[in-house]
């Protein structure tokens, strides 16, 4: 961006066009910024689902869901470092909202698993897809883009059936494709605000 | 008749910043000066004026060890802010 130094003789053209520039400008940055945590939380959704998976088919066990708690252990301290970096980044209230949003999905998520792991057995992974699939869905209308809408709903009504279809480790394979989503999620804000 | 446009939001590095600070909860002078493009002298001067005028604050502390200065906009410096838009509008369309 060009140096903008100090002038009076502006026409309303001129100054509208400032304006566009710099909201624009700003909110590409932002946005940019917050491509990195769709993408983290999307890795690492994929790993830890891959080695939770590998681990109840090779030792038959579902205690392997356990690993679970790896992720918000793992992700947080990571987003404080990604954060650090981009500390001059400003907060808008799109990327705060989105934030939000999936924050309130990692307690909803966390405090769902515990119940049904030590009180109320239910259907956990259809519970958690539906609620991934709306948090997704909630981010696309936000962003205003169409292709994370869709996958939103792709992903929370077909990983609802899914989830009733698929037993033990093979449901897992549903959060791995949300991973991927989360992945794609973020490298559609980068493309999109680049 | 097109109303007056506000002098204090009519300059291109003000109106920058304005613009920038409109659309964030509030924003630090190392990214205004990086967004505008801007010396981070006259930035300051413009900083000042819109302080002075009400509408930004301007918080200064420390990030770690850093000093760090937020500015962030206000009530009256949004209302200023849109009615300014506004009335850039209006020139416009009578020059149409």
């Amino acid at each position: 961006m060009e140096n903008i130094e100090q002038k009076n003789e502006m026409t309303a053209q001129q100054s509208l066009n400032i304006i566009s520039e710099m909201i624009n400008d700003s909110r590409r940055t932002i946005l940019q910024s917050s491509a990195k945590h769709f993408m983290l939380w999307g890795s690492l959704l994929i790993f830890v689902s891959l080695v939770v998976y590998w681990l109840w088919q090779s030792s038959g066990s579902p205690v392997w869901n356990v690993v679970w708690f790896v992720m918000p252990a793992l992700g947080f301290p990571i987003v404080r470092i990604l954060d650090r970096k981009d500390s001059d980044i400003p907060q808008s209230k799109v990327n705060m909202n989105i934030g939000l949003i999936w924050l309130t999905y990692c307690i909803f998520a966390v405090c769902i698993s515990v119940i049904a792991m030590l009180w109320v057995p239910m259907n956990l992974t259809l519970v958690l897809v539906v609620i991934f699939g709306f948090a997704q869905c909630v981010s696309g209308f936000i962003l205003k883009n169409w292709t994370i809408i869709v996958s939103g709903f792709i992903l929370g009504i077909g990983g609802a059936v899914a989830a009733s279809l698929l037993f033990g480790a093979e449901q897992l394979l549903i959060f791995t494709i949300g991973g991927i989503m989360l992945v794609v999620t973020g490298l559609i804000i980068k493309s999109q605000y680049k | 008749m097109l109303p007056k446009l506000d002098p204090l939001l009519h300059s291109e590095l003000r109106l920058a910043v304005m613009s920038i600070l409109a659309g964030v909860e509030d924003a630090d002078f190392t990214y205004l000066k990086k967004q505008t493009g801007a010396t981070s002298g006259n930035l300051s001067v413009q900083i000042d004026k819109l302080s002075a005028a009400g509408y930004i604050t301007v918080d200064k502390g420390f990030k770690g060890k850093v000093p760090c200065t937020t500015c962030k906009i206000t009530p009256a410096g949004l209302d200023a802010f849109e009615k300014y838009v506004n009335a850039l509008k209006e020139y416009i369309s009578a020059n149409k």
